[in-house]
């Protein structure tokens, strides 16, 4: 069925290669578009430099295409998508992160014989959406992954602390995280905070540590980013109970792999954003010259992060800058 | 009853109460508890100071926010990148924050816009400015600081849980202070937000006045990405972005008028420290957290409104 569906896409873009007026194979001159996340955050500046070294390596010319205001992304992404579709891409990388309103576009573009990959989130939706594929992580699947670790680890109340609410993506890391120490028979609290907060970590700081004196049982913290794991850690110093609470965390910094070389951080969670890019540049190549692509969703993460392979993380941070995601 | 910071104390008054009370055994009015919200108030009241000064005289500046960050990024930058010691780095990021200023007060003087576009529209320039540079110069928009010790003690000590922050807080409020209230300068500050032509008529430089209270909130921004970039040991060009309204809130609960003209420091400081108390203190409630800037918003207004109130009667009463 997916052949069927890929062969049909081949063919409508092949019939409207021909009909264009302009000879040869005017559709195939039109740009390889990737529309992805911000590169204000680290993350997705790694994902940008696996996109551009993929580039590189198989030669291919291609258009990074992103907001650089976060405050209205839940409108600004659809339009982006709309922009990017209507020039006719010979091909689209897409990170599907606000499905109401992208994965309606990405149907019609799929429809429209526009061969679409998607990247880093939209795990649930491609197959139904027409794109050839996915590349990257489950959110849910991550929080889901942190939440056994700590309940294996003995961790009988759990905080997750999400400092950006209404992110569906990342509510989704909470929900994975709750339904895991759930399972184990284990007490979760979900922790806010307000949206002008999320980039103070010394507002992040007093929240947990409040919440930590207001429910002191809690004694496992896991967090949705590699700042507040910093303010995570420090709020534990501060209620005098390091070494009681485990803190676990998604993503990295380098801060984040120094607390777990020192062993105040248990783990980070690596959803490789890097692979996320190179595969996906690779992918298309290979897909637009030889008809080729893997089938069923590429996994890159979760990789868990702890002591026992933090050191080789850190010397790759040191030595490639940017590739990990954690500067 | 007459002072501007009067309403701004009892809000101050009734919050803490209440949450003494709403927290039973949690530590909030621990030292601890109370070191914590401190620590919170006092990075947003270093460059919350100026901003009301700068609010008395007539105008705005929104571009507090990416000057944050766009001196913690400096650090970063110089230390990690350059391999810089730190101290010229943080004499560079203070400069930086000058010049912001400057470029500020010299954009609304000339161009007589007002100054809430203007900023804010710094405010844009500079935060894509820092992730651009950073971006070309280390590929980075985010990064670890090297500091050392005699920074590390100037910018992020701390005294059991209290940071040296809330030090420097006191020295900027005293700074302020002495120039509103026992300085020329103070008086031409209120004349400037007062009435401009009056003040121009009666030889105030009002363009001078705007334009050095512009530098000077450059600093202070500056100062505070610096203490939050020490302290955090990392750079980050976003840090900040939520005082871009925080200090102009705490400046209008201290009883400043919006319009310009009339405040004081004390009242800026008790606005802040309002605010930590309250977005410090309903985390120890353990309430649930999908209300929390519900009950935020309501809260500030309820101060506004009570500080509104205390105020008319002050000036009624004369």
């Amino acid at each position: 069925m997916k052949i069927a569906k890929t062969l049909l896409a081949a063919a409508v873009v092949a019939a409207a290669s021909m009909a264009s007026t302009v000879p040869g194979r005017a559709a195939e001159d039109g740009p390889i578009l990737v529309v992805s996340g911000p590169l204000s955050w680290p993350f997705f500046a790694a994902v940008k430099k696996g996109f551009d070294d993929a580039a590189e390596t198989f030669g291919i010319d291609y258009q990074y295409i992103a907001v650089t205001d976060t405050s209205n992304m839940t409108s600004d992404y659809p339009r982006l998508l709309q922009q990017a579709i209507s020039r006719e891409p010979r091909m689209l990388l897409v990170g599907e992160f606000f499905p109401d309103g992208m994965d309606p576009l990405i149907k019609e573009a799929t429809a429209a014989g526009i061969p679409v990959l998607i990247h880093n989130s939209g795990q649930t939706l491609w197959e139904q959406n027409g794109a050839i594929g996915f590349v990257g992580e489950d959110p849910y699947q991550m929080g889901y992954k942190a939440g056994e670790l700590q309940a294996e680890a003995g961790v009988t109340v759990g905080l997750c602390f999400n400092q950006v609410p209404g992110n569906p993506t990342v509510e989704e890391r909470c929900n994975g995280y709750v339904a895991a120490m759930e399972e184990a028979g284990k007490e979760t609290v979900y922790q806010t905070i307000g949206t002008g907060d999320a980039t103070n970590p010394q507002a992040m700081t007093q929240a947990i540590k409040g919440t930590l004196q207001a429910n002191q049982s809690i004694d496992g913290i896991y967090t949705l980013n590699a700042v507040p794991a910093m303010s995570a850690l420090r709020a534990v110093e501060e209620v005098e109970r390091k070494g009681e609470v485990m803190v676990g965390t998604a993503d990295l910094s380098n801060e984040a792999l120094l607390a777990i070389q020192s062993g105040d951080l248990a783990f980070a969670m690596d959803q490789q954003p890097y692979l996320q890019g190179f595969l996906s540049i690779q992918i298309a190549h290979q897909f637009l010259n030889y008809g080729l692509h893997p089938i069923g969703h590429v996994k890159t993460g979760p990789l868990v992060i702890d002591s026992s392979n933090v050191e080789d993380t850190l010397k790759v941070n040191r030595e490639h800058t940017g590739v990990r995601g954690a500067s | 009853m007459r002072r501007p910071e009067a309403g701004a104390f009892a809000a101050f008054i009734i919050t803490y109460l209440f949450f003494a009370l709403a927290t039973p055994g949690t530590g909030f009015v621990s030292v601890n508890g109370t070191a914590g919200w401190l620590n919170l108030a006092s990075e947003l009241g270093i460059v919350a100071i100026p901003v009301g000064l700068l609010m008395i005289s007539g105008e705005f500046d929104l571009s507090i926010g990416s000057t944050v960050g766009a001196a913690s990024m400096i650090l970063a930058l110089g230390t990690n990148h350059f391999g810089l010691p730190i101290w010229p780095t943080v004499f560079l990021a203070l400069a930086a924050g000058a010049a912001i200023g400057l470029a500020n007060g010299l954009a609304v003087v000339k161009t007589k816009l007002p100054s809430f576009i203007v900023t804010l529209a710094t405010n844009f320039i500079v935060i894509g400015g820092t992730m651009g540079i950073s971006r070309l110069l280390a590929n980075v928009t985010s990064s670890s600081i090297v500091a050392s010790d005699s920074a590390k003690f100037m910018f992020a000590a701390r005294w059991g849980q209290a940071n040296i922050s809330i030090l420097w807080w006191l020295v900027v409020a005293f700074i302020g202070y002495r120039v509103l209230s026992r300085s020329v300068f103070g008086n031409w500050i209120f004349a400037t937000g007062g009435n401009l032509d009056a003040a121009r008529g009666a030889g105030v430089p009002v363009q001078r006045v705007k334009i050095s209270l512009f530098v000077a909130t450059g600093v202070a921004a500056a100062l505070v990405g610096i203490i939050q970039g020490v302290q955090w040991n990392s750079g980050n060009s976003t840090y900040g972005m939520g005082y871009v309204f925080q200090a102009p809130i705490v400046v209008v609960i201290g009883g400043v008028l919006l319009t310009g003209g009339y405040g004081s420091v004390m009242g800026i400081v008790l606005g802040t420290a309002l605010f930590g108390v309250i977005s410090s203190g309903i985390f120890y409630t353990g309430w649930n957290t999908d209300w929390i800037q519900l009950f935020l918003g309501s809260l500030l207004a309820a101060a506004v409104l009570a500080n509104n109130y205390v105020r008319r009667l002050a000036l009624t009463s004369r």
